[in-house]
């Protein structure tokens, strides 16, 4: 295994991504069924699948003939790894969702619209657009309550059993694919992905000037979080982590507090260091970017009486808390869970340089079957890497 | 003009049974030309039954003022009449066939219809507020055709199905009292709000209804006609007031003086006469919430210093959203009694349809005012023979 991607390595470093001419294929393209791999004289649509635990083969995808009702197709030109991304393949699950046929992987992503569907009207060939991943069933409460996030039938990139964005081309309704501004690139296009998460949690926890903010976990979530903070206007953030490399980047970014804690801190110690760092009370919000037992204790103990803790961290399910506590100082505990209707927002506050994403895009690999290797096995091993988001440009 | 009554009530009020086979789709239906040319005609169905939708046999509608409104003067403000409509949108019915694709609803199944079908991918609908889409199709707003007709196609999602005690009146009255519904939510009724309800013609009956609901009880409500105040009462007013002749500033005296110490906390405008607006404003509690349900002039003289001295939310109230499970549920709870609000009943032909419209024109006339009208339903019983030729009715 070492040697292979040793292998893999020496090749990204040396060659450049060669180009793939995409012929549209005659044959359908059913969700989570596709035909077997077979190695092509011609690409149609090269594409990194998900296989099981450990396997992501980078393989042809082909395309339907024809585009559905107000579909467009569109050229993938940036697409971000995400961490769930990298637990689906080295789990093969998350929670209930389970890998069980080849699927697509990514959902970060954004590119350039190619063809039209029939009965599109907001965009045309050539417009470069964020690709917002998840299309709800409008027919539910949540989506008819403007929750379309929590939609049952939901059919999100990568999430089992729908394909994701990490392929040449992919087809998406028009309807959620976002225009970048000329001073946007494809990459902040894909980041307004996770800015998404950060400013679905900021508005969960109603970040607004006069309120302390602490962000728990300085991972590409905590960051982001911090970002979209910011652009709320909070009055003061604190970030805090365990490890140390991200917190000098959350310093940089903007957090006016940026916490190390101690190796043997008790959570009741941690609460009352992120207390001090946001006076005079402490914080009124706390967003748990980690999402376990002890950050969710911490925040809990930290939380101003009357304040929220919203949980974005997916780190365990089921935890012990002080829910006495909670109660007694009417603390809001608040799940969030991805985002609804923050694409336009996101790409206005990039475009109008409210939010600069760039320094967290820490690596960058071109569209190969190597360098999807190494770019997955960078992405999982970021304590050694200092990864935060990797990026692949295509096309 | 044949008024049908209780009798015939009875006799479809429980059927579960699919309406008898008639020719393939035959569907006179009541259609508006231009103002005062509403004609009996048949009115085109699609070949095939749009994906997701079913095609309800249409078995009671009432009228509302909006319709009246598009009858005599062929429009309300920039929607227009330039074309054939099919006219009326308070409905419930049968389900006679599926579209490809439907799930939840089967052949026979009663159901109420939501008379709105937005187009999700606008911004509003993803945010929960479909009812403020620019792109909403809703029945008989121009150019969309309404539903008073032997069928109608519908989406099944807006078409809900209607508890085993309900009539097809009660479910066509969810409609007018979703409007109701959504007052009440725009103005935050809740236990120990004190509300008041300017006007006590339809619309402010639904909402004195929804207003109970919600849980208030202190609710005061107001018109310059005594008719209604009687009907008021029994549905759950506190203090039913005749206010003749009053200035907005002695009627505000009135309503502090019910609901002390500083007036009601929302006051709910179903008139929309500037002197009703004013009242509201001028009445209303520091801190409190108008909302303006009835609509008259576009320009109105309104006391904005009362608005920002008093820090009041004037609140509009549009249409309504997700408002259907809840008022069936409540219909079918004996919460909300819609029965007691429809008084006059017409069957489905061109003499009776004439005969409804009349009816609530006249209501509309003695009033004076543009949405005090009286509740009709046309019956639909698709066992009569129906004339096929079309026929000017007014």
């Amino acid at each position: 295994m070492a040697l292979n991607y040793m292998r893999a390595l020496q090749k990204v470093a040396k060659s450049r991504l060669a180009t793939c001419s995409a012929v549209t294929s005659s044959r359908g393209y059913a969700t989570g069924a596709l035909p077997e791999a077979v190695e092509p004289a011609v690409w149609r649509n090269p594409a990194a699948v998900l296989h099981g635990v450990n396997d992501l083969r980078f393989e042809d995808v082909p395309m339907p003939d024809r585009l559905q009702d107000e579909y467009v197709r569109i050229e993938m030109k940036a697409v971000g790894i995400c961490g769930s991304d990298v637990h689906y393949w080295k789990k093969g699950r998350i929670a209930d969702f389970v890998v069980t046929g080849p699927m697509v992987i990514g959902h970060e992503s954004a590119g350039t619209v190619v063809e039209l569907g029939p009965n599109v009207t907001n965009l045309k060939v050539g417009d470069r657009v964020a690709v917002e991943p998840g299309v709800p069933c409008w027919h539910n409460k949540a989506s008819r309550e403007g929750r379309y996030n929590l939609c049952p039938d939901i059919r999100f990139f990568a999430t089992p059993p729908h394909h994701g964005s990490l392929a040449q081309y992919i087809d998406h309704p028009a309807a959620f694919c976002f225009p970048l501004a000329p001073n946007l690139t494809h990459e902040e296009g894909a980041m307004a992905e996770p800015l998404s998460v950060g400013v679905h949690a900021c508005r969960r926890a109603g970040v607004s000037p006069g309120k302390n903010v602490a962000i728990i976990g300085a991972g590409p979530i905590g960051l982001i979080t911090l970002l979209a903070a910011k652009a709320y206007g909070a009055d003061t953030i604190a970030v805090t982590d365990v490890k140390e490399d991200n917190l000098s980047l959350a310093d940089t970014l903007g957090a006016n507090v940026a916490l190390l804690q101690q190796p043997h801190a008790t959570t009741a110690q941690v609460a009352e260091a992120l207390r001090t760092a946001l006076p005079p009370f402490g914080p009124d919000i706390i967003i748990d970017c980690a999402g376990f037992e002890s950050t969710m204790q911490t925040a809990v103990q930290a939380c101003v009486p009357g304040g929220k803790v919203v949980l974005v961290g997916m780190g365990q399910n089921e935890m012990k808390l002080p829910m006495a506590s909670a109660s007694c100082k009417e603390v809001d505990l608040l799940g969030s869970f991805r985002y609804a209707n923050t694409y336009a927002l996101c790409l206005k506050l990039m475009e109008s340089r409210k939010v600069d994403v760039m320094p967290l895009i820490t690596h960058r690999f071109g569209f190969s079957s190597d360098e999807v290797t190494v770019a997955f096995d960078t992405a999982s091993r970021a304590s050694e890497t200092g990864a935060i988001k990797v990026m692949f440009n295509m096309n | 003009m044949q008024r049908l009554g209780r009798a015939f009530r009875t006799a479809s009020r429980y059927s579960t049974a699919a309406p008898a086979e008639s020719t393939a789709w035959h569907n006179p239906a009541a259609v508006l030309h231009r103002a005062n040319d509403l004609r009996f005609e048949h009115h085109d169905l699609p070949e095939e039954i749009p994906r997701g939708y079913v095609r309800v046999g249409i078995r009671a509608l009432g009228i509302c003022a909006s319709d009246l409104h598009y009858l005599h003067q062929g429009r309300i403000g920039k929607a227009i009449v330039d074309r054939p409509m099919v006219i009326g949108h308070e409905t419930a019915g049968q389900v006679v066939a599926l579209g490809p694709e439907v799930t939840g609803l089967e052949v026979g199944n009663r159901v109420a219809l939501e008379p709105q079908v937005p187009c999700w991918h606008n911004i509003y609908p993803r945010a929960g507020r479909y009812n403020l889409d620019p792109g909403m199709k809703y029945f008989a707003t121009p150019p969309v055709h309404g539903a008073l007709a032997r069928f109608v196609d519908h989406p099944a999602y807006q078409s809900f199905k209607l508890p085993d005690n309900l009539s097809f009146e009660e479910g066509a009255m969810v409609e007018p009292l979703s409007n109701g519904m959504q007052a009440c939510r725009r103005g935050e009724v809740k236990p120990g709000k004190s509300i008041a309800i300017l006007g006590a013609g339809p619309m402010g009956l639904n909402a004195l209804a929804c207003a109970r609901a919600h849980g208030a009880s202190r609710i005061v409500i107001t018109d310059i006609r005594d008719d209604n105040l009687p009907l008021a009462e029994r549905l759950g007013a506190w203090k039913a007031l005749h206010t003749p002749m009053m200035s907005p500033a002695e009627a505000a005296q009135q309503l502090t003086s019910l609901l002390p110490p500083y007036g009601p906390d929302t006051v709910i405008d179903c008139v929309g006469h500037e002197s009703t607006t004013q009242t509201a404003i001028e009445a209303v509690a520091p801190g409190g919430i108008v909302v303006q349900v009835g609509m008259g002039k576009d320009r109105a003289n309104f006391p904005v210093l009362d608005v920002v001295f008093k820090e009041l939310d004037f609140r509009g109230c549009f249409r309504y959203t997700n408002t259907y499970p809840i008022c069936l549920e409540l219909v079918s709870e004996g919460k909300i009694d819609v029965s007691s609000m429809i008084t006059h009943r017409f069957g489905f032909s061109a003499e009776e349809i004439a005969a409804g419209f009349r009816c609530a024109a006249d209501r509309l006339t003695a009033t004076g005012i543009s949405s005090g009208c009286l509740w009709k339903l046309s019956l639909i019983n698709s066992n009569k023979a129906l004339k096929s030729r079309a026929s000017t009715l007014l």
